[in-house]
């Protein structure tokens, strides 16, 4: 692997998690895009990216051309594109709801789902 | 509190359910006039597994489900009087049939792991049955509590029966028993047995898991006189008997089975003596017959399975009436203490008739069935060389049964009646027909022994393959008999006469009550239960970041100890590849859109910041031979700053927070940085070898990645 | 609603025809070429929320082929009945067929992952920006 996209990768991933551990909702879902965005590139970059011909078949023939890219990776890569795409849309709208059902944006505060305990066994009841 | 003499609420009793075990008892008997047994039936299911639908009915199969289909159908006749007014009764009967259907499939079941199957679907519709009434929480702990000894001890019995089968080579039950004396060396085997005797003991209630069934007593009554005394609980008893003749020569089984079942036979009979409340008297009187089949499975001669297979019979046909006769009772006066309960016999003339009849059978009195069955066992156990204690417990045994049918057949319904006239009263038609019929057809057996030969014998035959010419008839011989049961009949009649004393007398037992496995049982479950309150309230705090600490620095762990047990090794290059400007410009997009994203103070500034990343790595997916990501990529950033921009008013208008670098976090940060994408240079070298061995060993020439289209 | 400036307003409606002429043909392109359904279906996405933001959500639902859920529901639709195509012909589901001229299931698979996108999409965003009107 090129060391400069390992370096650039790893930025991304360190900021990503800072941002994912912040107390902050807002910066938390953001962080999960980073995240998200430097994980695809992993798993892209572990599978020797260097082809700039695309993998589709040329028509007329029967099989790629031997220099094309890897299509696994980009298999596996669009569908956590998407799903990450979803997740990051239900995201922001629970924190949205969370953090004006708490009247605060602090992630640790937010334990309406979560309550403390008040029974050594029971589990605490929700309230509605 | 009382009911039968109110009109029947609304809807069906589901009288016409009863005509599913009885069409299941028709063709069973048609059956048997037309084709000689064994029947097998194979159909393969997932045969790479070893499991196929192996049916097999021989004689002891046969027997089985004559009690399940002909008993069963009296219940069904007796739960549509008995639960008249239960306006959840459909409920009830969809989980019966559901039942019988199991139990069927269970006696038949030739797969080991059928049989498995069948098995615990028998102790889940228990489950269900027991805690039909679930709004009280004892009848919630005694069904849990059914559920989760019966299905501890199925999952035990399933490691056994897989050991059986892979020592054996075969996953049928015949096979198992056919290649049962070349196992006798394999040191396995010891391990196999104890785990099947554990699911067999648990099911049929044997010592030291004796405890659940009493407490099952919370089931509606046509329950506990189908499952828990009739069939299910047999069915322990069944899959003992059925591994028999492969394991009879063994010290180690005949040891198992003898002691645990004179400890169960013994205790459950003291045990009692200590109840006041009807069924759990009769409950503990089933253990204890359960204990005394298990007994003669255990003991090594031919005739114990004669014994086995009469006394199963006999108990069905007497127990089943006892525990109908138990919840008339209770349905006409609202009580099952036999303190309250005297000279019931003035108010209820036919249910006291069905008592006193079933309550011969029990006491092994003459003009039952229970009198022959009892003189089979007395045959079995002379044949047998027995310890002196095995013979004296059995004595006691069947001198507290005599008593407790002495209890539930004579005491409540002789002499005056206790309970206000106007408030007792005889129960319905469908109520008293079940445990009459029942007894009369154990009656009859016991005039014309002949009817029952055939059923019996055939039975017998397939647990003790060296059982002789023998007749059930032969061995009425009512002279011997008098003589040989006279001595325990009058110890009976002294426990029913001292019945109240002695009941006072073991009082003192109670001390030992939380030492007992019910204590035992009590405390794991709690234990259980704080156990999982500790570490949920350790695990689940409810703070995000700490839950986002824990799986980060798990996942690095589980990253690190697979770096440290591989010898992959970092491939780390400064080679540029040919657009190496695209490349440049797509790390400088990520890094600036990361860093932005961590600095700025604006949620729209940190929003679009952080598209930047993703479009810088959708500029690395455009050069890099993956248009379709990059496209993908470039839409969804968009899309999604579109949308997020939506959000943002839900958010408040407030700059961010400046948040202090916790240390924490940094190592997190940095150690995560590092580790994942290292992980990517990892997997990069270990997918290059992997290609490499692909293209060699495949066609040359063919392109280096699979063909897709 | 809030003021907008007059060329924004004067400006979506064409902007949204163009970014759906894209999205189409992006859809059209992703038959030999990159492209395809779901990022033609976001294409059309843009649009959608583009108007929905400007000119308000009834704009936006007039100009759409479907309200969002029965558009959704319709582009499903379209991409079982594709899968059931092979299926007739006795081939596992989804197995796609080409005609001779260019045509083939999987165009019809696309499509109806487009109207999916597209209608469950705008759904989504539209329920969002009626709520960023009244938010707080």
């Amino acid at each position: 692997m090129s060391l400069i996209l390992m370096l650039a990768i790893s930025i991304a991933v360190a900021v990503g998690v800072l941002l994912v551990l912040s107390r902050d909702v807002f910066r938390l879902i953001v962080g999960l895009a980073v995240l998200g965005s430097a994980t695809n590139l992993i798993v892209f970059a572990a599978a020797r990216p260097g082809g700039l011909i695309p993998a589709v078949i040329e028509a007329g023939a029967t099989q790629l051309p031997a220099a094309a890219a890897n299509p696994l990776p980009q298999a596996l890569v669009l569908t956590a594109i998407v799903i990450g795409f979803a997740l990051l849309c239900f995201a922001l709208v629970l924190g949205a709801y969370l953090a004006r059902q708490g009247g605060q944006q602090n992630v640790d505060r937010l334990t309406a789902a979560e309550p403390a305990a008040t029974d050594p066994v029971k589990p605490p009841v929700l309230e509605q | 509190m009382s009911h039968a003499s109110h009109p029947e609420s609304g809807g069906s009793t589901y009288l016409w359910l009863a005509a599913v075990p009885f069409s299941l008892f028709l063709l069973l008997t048609w059956g048997l006039s037309r084709h000689a047994l064994p029947w097998q039936l194979d159909i393969p299911w997932i045969p790479s597994l070893g499991l196929s639908l192996a049916f097999r009915v021989d004689g002891f199969s046969a027997q089985m489900l004559a009690l399940i289909t002909g008993i069963g159908t009296w219940v069904f006749v007796y739960a549509s009087g008995y639960l008249a007014h239960e306006p959840r009764r459909g409920r009830l009967f969809v989980v019966l049939i559901l039942f019988m259907l199991a139990m069927v499939g269970a006696v038949t079941a030739d797969n080991l792991i059928l049989l498995f199957l069948f098995w615990e679907l028998t102790s889940i519709t228990s489950f269900l049955l027991v805690g039909f009434n679930h709004e009280p929480a004892e009848a919630r702990a005694a069904s849990r509590q059914a559920l989760l000894v019966t299905m501890g001890g199925g999952l035990a019995m399933l490691g056994g029966l897989v050991l059986l089968g892979q020592m054996a080579g075969t996953w049928t039950l015949s096979g198992i028993v056919a290649a049962g004396p070349t196992l006798a060396n394999d040191p396995r085997l010891p391990y196999a047995l104890v785990l099947v005797l554990l699911g067999a003991f648990t099911k049929s209630a044997q010592f030291p898991f004796h405890f659940w069934l009493p407490n099952a007593m919370s089931a509606p009554t046509p329950v506990s006189a189908y499952l828990h005394s009739a069939t299910m609980v047999k069915l322990g008893i069944y899959l003992m008997a059925r591994l028999d003749p492969a394991f009879n020569d063994l010290l180690f089984w005949e040891v198992m089975l003898i002691g645990s079942g004179t400890v169960t036979a013994v205790w459950a009979a003291v045990l009692a003596l200590r109840e006041r409340d009807l069924k759990r008297i009769l409950a503990r009187s089933t253990v204890s017959a359960l204990g005394t089949m298990t007994l003669l499975i255990g003991l090594p001669s031919a005739g114990a399975g004669l014994a086995v297979v009469a006394f199963m019979f006999a108990h069905a046909l007497y127990k089943a009436p006892l525990f109908m006769v138990a919840g008339n009772i209770d349905h006409a006066t609202g009580t099952r203490n036999i303190d309250q309960l005297l000279g019931l016999r003035r108010a209820m003339p036919w249910t006291a008739a069905a008592a006193v009849l079933a309550g011969l059978s029990m006491a092994g009195l003459p003009l039952s069935f229970g009198f022959v069955a009892k003189d089979i066992i007395a045959v079995a156990k002379a044949e047998s060389e027995l310890f002196t204690l095995v013979s004296y417990a059995t004595v006691l045994v069947n001198a507290v049964a005599i008593a407790v049918a002495g209890v539930a057949a004579v005491r409540v319904f002789w002499g005056p009646l206790e309970l206000p006239r106007n408030q007792v009263h005889e129960v319905s038609w469908r109520m008293l027909l079940p445990p009459l019929a029942i007894v009369f057809l154990g009656m009859e057996f016991e005039f014309f022994p002949a009817l029952a030969d055939p059923l019996l014998l055939a039975a017998a035959r397939s647990i003790a393959p060296g059982l002789g010419e023998v007749s059930l008839s032969a061995a009425y011989d009512l002279e011997a008999l008098l003589s040989a049961t006279g001595i325990t009949a009058l110890i009976g009649l002294l426990f029913f006469l001292a019945w109240d004393r002695m009941h006072e007398a073991l009082h003192t037992l109670n001390r030992f009550d939380r030492y007992g496995p019910a204590a035992l049982y009590d405390r794991l479950l709690h234990g259980l239960a704080r156990i999982a309150a500790w570490h949920t309230r350790h695990l689940q705090h409810g703070r995000v970041s700490g839950y986002l600490q824990l799986t980060l620095a798990a996942l690095l762990s589980m990253g690190m100890f697979g770096w440290l047990h591989t010898d992959s090794r970092l491939e780390l290059t400064w080679d540029w590849p040919d657009h190496a400007w695209a490349w440049a410009v797509a790390c400088l997009l990520l890094v600036a859109g990361a860093a932005a994203a961590a600095t700025l103070r604006t949620r729209i500034a940190v929003l679009m910041a952080s598209g930047l990343v993703g479009y810088g790595s959708a500029v690395l997916f455009l050069f890099a031979g993956a248009p379709d990501l990059a496209l993908t990529q470039f839409a969804v950033e968009t899309v999604l700053v579109v949308v997020a921009a939506s959000v943002l008013p839900h958010y408040g208008t407030a700059p961010l927070q400046q948040e202090p670098l916790r240390a924490s976090s940094g190592v997190l940060a940095a150690a995560a940085g590092i580790g994942f994408s290292a992980a990517g240079a990892f997997e990069q070298s270990a997918g290059e070898w992997r290609t490499r061995r692909v293209v060699r060993s495949d066609q040359p020439g063919r392109g280096p990645w699979p063909q897709c289209g | 609603m809030t003021p907008r400036s007059t060329l924004l307003m004067q400006s979506a409606r064409p902007l949204y025809w163009m970014m759906l002429a894209a999205a189409l043909w992006i859809l059209l392109r992703g038959h030999n070429e990159p492209g395809g359904g779901f990022i033609g279906g976001l294409l059309a996405v843009a649009g959608s929320s583009l108007l929905a933001i400007i000119l308000g959500i009834p704009a936006a639902l007039r100009l759409q082929p479907l309200a969002p859920l029965p558009l959704a529901m319709v582009g499903v639709g379209l991409a079982v009945l594709s899968g059931l195509a092979g299926a007739l012909h006795g081939l596992p589901f989804l197995t796609h067929l080409w005609t001779g001229i260019g045509l083939s299931t999987v165009m019809l698979f696309d499509l109806g992952v487009f109207f999916a996108v597209w209608g469950a999409l705008t759904g989504y965003v539209y329920a969002l920006v009626d709520a960023g009107e009244t938010a707080p």
